[in-house]
């Protein structure tokens, strides 16, 4: 058996004094009332008082740090090159491929990320005429993850008159590449999660373009004046099509002909609709 | 078809055996060949009695949902209003609107007030321990526009869900009773006696 130490007589007696049996129902409740309206009156006031009070300054009403962050950009100059090789590889977020960078600027990368540990790697590197440029995920450690709302959002423009390599890999998030004023010399583009919206231009591309995708939506926009022929390799989902001619187990534009200058794309896809359109 | 005592008294104490206690069976028995032993002597016979007294199937049914009712007044479990429910749809088709439906908006009302609640009980300690790490200069863990209000928030969810959870039950408690009472009403419309 336990013997009595010297300790328990001031423990009973604090005990006591905490009057615990008096404490009923109605008290505990009246209580959690008081600090519930206390708190957030004392958080609001410490708002208030500090300036950061919601609403101001265009905010919503919330005490929480806004998901919107303010973008990192870099530029990476074509150097004289007369080619490009654009390596995008990204892990989880939304990913925008847009044309329309500044005159000898090969990639505008700007990278939308409360926290400076979410930046993702870029080098560039020349070789002969070619301007080699990769952009790659550092991944996140797990600290990074519990950050809420950490938003991972990357917007690159690229070049409009180097002919370009692009390959574009992302594990998770949507997709969208408007390619139509590109000057693309080839296309790979895989995701693995996440919708997918690409649109090319009407001047051929004469290297490979695969898309491969695993889980999500694809919308593929060809202009309806390209010369373009499409292969789909579809697991679970349905294919649309607009404005192109189903022939020989390709989707063609309709003024499709093998003799002049064409764009072949393959698309690959496991689970999700494919929409094809000619515009 | 034709029935007489006997067959009256085997099929009302089929449908309530296993709900009713032997004892509380044994005297609704009781009660119904005394009603027979009486209509009897008074020149009346099996086919009119039984007439009278309508269909024994209905009869087990209100009898059973009425016990199980009680039962639920008595004893106050999840289990036993469910099955009061369950019992009181059993009398007409309508009670899918009149009971079923009720229930079931009462169901999911408290069910997302006690889900709203643990969830502002665990969020609340979470953001607090968030804004404490952000104090502490900690970049990864700023959620709060101010960390310091953000200390005070966090105490408020917590407390508020805290709250939510505490007023769940004691809306759970009130609406039982209230349930009880309008099933009590319901059966008592349909079998056409007074409230019980």
């Amino acid at each position: 058996m336990r013997t009595k130490e010297p300790g328990d007589d001031k423990f009973a007696g604090l005990v006591c004094r905490l009057n615990l049996s008096g404490l009923t129902v109605t008290k505990i409740i009246l209580w959690l009332i008081a600090i519930t309206i206390v708190s957030f009156v004392i958080g609001a006031g410490i708002l208030a008082v500090s300036g950061d009070l919601p609403g101001g300054h265009g905010r919503t009403a919330s005490p929480f740090v806004e998901g919107g962050s303010h973008g990192n950009t870099s530029s990476f100059p074509c150097g004289g090159a007369t080619s490009g090789t654009v390596s995008i590889t990204m892990g989880a977020g939304e990913l925008s491929v847009r044309g329309g960078a500044q005159e000898d600027i090969l990639m505008e990368a700007t990278v939308f990320s409360r926290n400076a540990e979410w930046q993702p790697a870029i080098t560039q590197s020349v070789n002969g005429s070619q301007t080699i440029i990769t952009m790659t995920d550092k991944g996140h450690t797990a600290k990074e993850w519990v950050a809420a709302h950490t938003p991972n959002s990357w917007d690159i423009q690229l070049s409009n008159r180097v002919p370009l390599d692009l390959t574009v890999h992302t594990g998770a998030g949507d997709t969208s590449l408007d390619l139509s004023n590109l000057n693309l010399a080839s296309l790979v583009v895989e995701n693995g999660a996440g919708d997918t919206e690409i649109a090319l231009g009407s001047a051929p591309v004469p290297g490979p373009v695969e898309i491969s995708l695993g889980i999500g939506d694809l919308t593929l926009r060809v202009p309806k004046s390209s010369n373009t022929r499409i292969n789909v390799h579809n697991g679970v989902g349905d294919v649309s099509r607009s404005g192109l001619v189903e022939q020989g187990g390709f989707f063609t534009t309709p003024g499709y002909n093998p003799d002049r200058p064409v764009t072949e794309i393959w698309v690959k896809q496991g689970v999700g609709s494919t929409s094809l359109e000619a515009v | 078809m034709q029935q007489n005592e006997q067959e009256f008294i085997r099929i009302l104490k089929e449908r309530l055996e296993g709900t009713l206690a032997r004892e509380e069976l044994d005297d609704i028995v009781s009660d119904y060949s005394e009603h027979f032993r009486m209509g009897k002597e008074s020149g009346r016979t099996d086919e009119e009695l039984c007439k009278s007294l309508g269909s024994p199937e209905d009869i087990a049914r209100e009898l059973k949902a009425l016990h199980l009712v009680k039962k639920a007044e008595n004893s106050k479990s999840c289990g036993n209003i469910f099955h009061a429910v369950i019992a009181t749809l059993g009398l007409g088709l309508f009670n899918l609107v009149f009971v079923l439906v009720p229930f079931l908006i009462l169901l999911v009302m408290l069910f997302v007030i006690f889900i709203v609640g643990v969830l502002f009980t665990v969020i609340g300690p979470v953001g607090f321990v968030f804004s404490l790490l952000q104090l502490a200069g900690q970049p990864a863990f700023a959620i709060w526009l101010n960390p310091a209000a953000g200390t005070f928030f966090a105490i408020g969810i917590t407390t508020m869900g805290l709250l939510l959870i505490i007023g769940d039950y004691y809306l759970a408690r009130f609406f039982y009773r209230v349930g009880i009472r309008y099933l009590k009403w319901n059966i008592s419309v349909i079998s056409g006696t007074e409230e019980i």
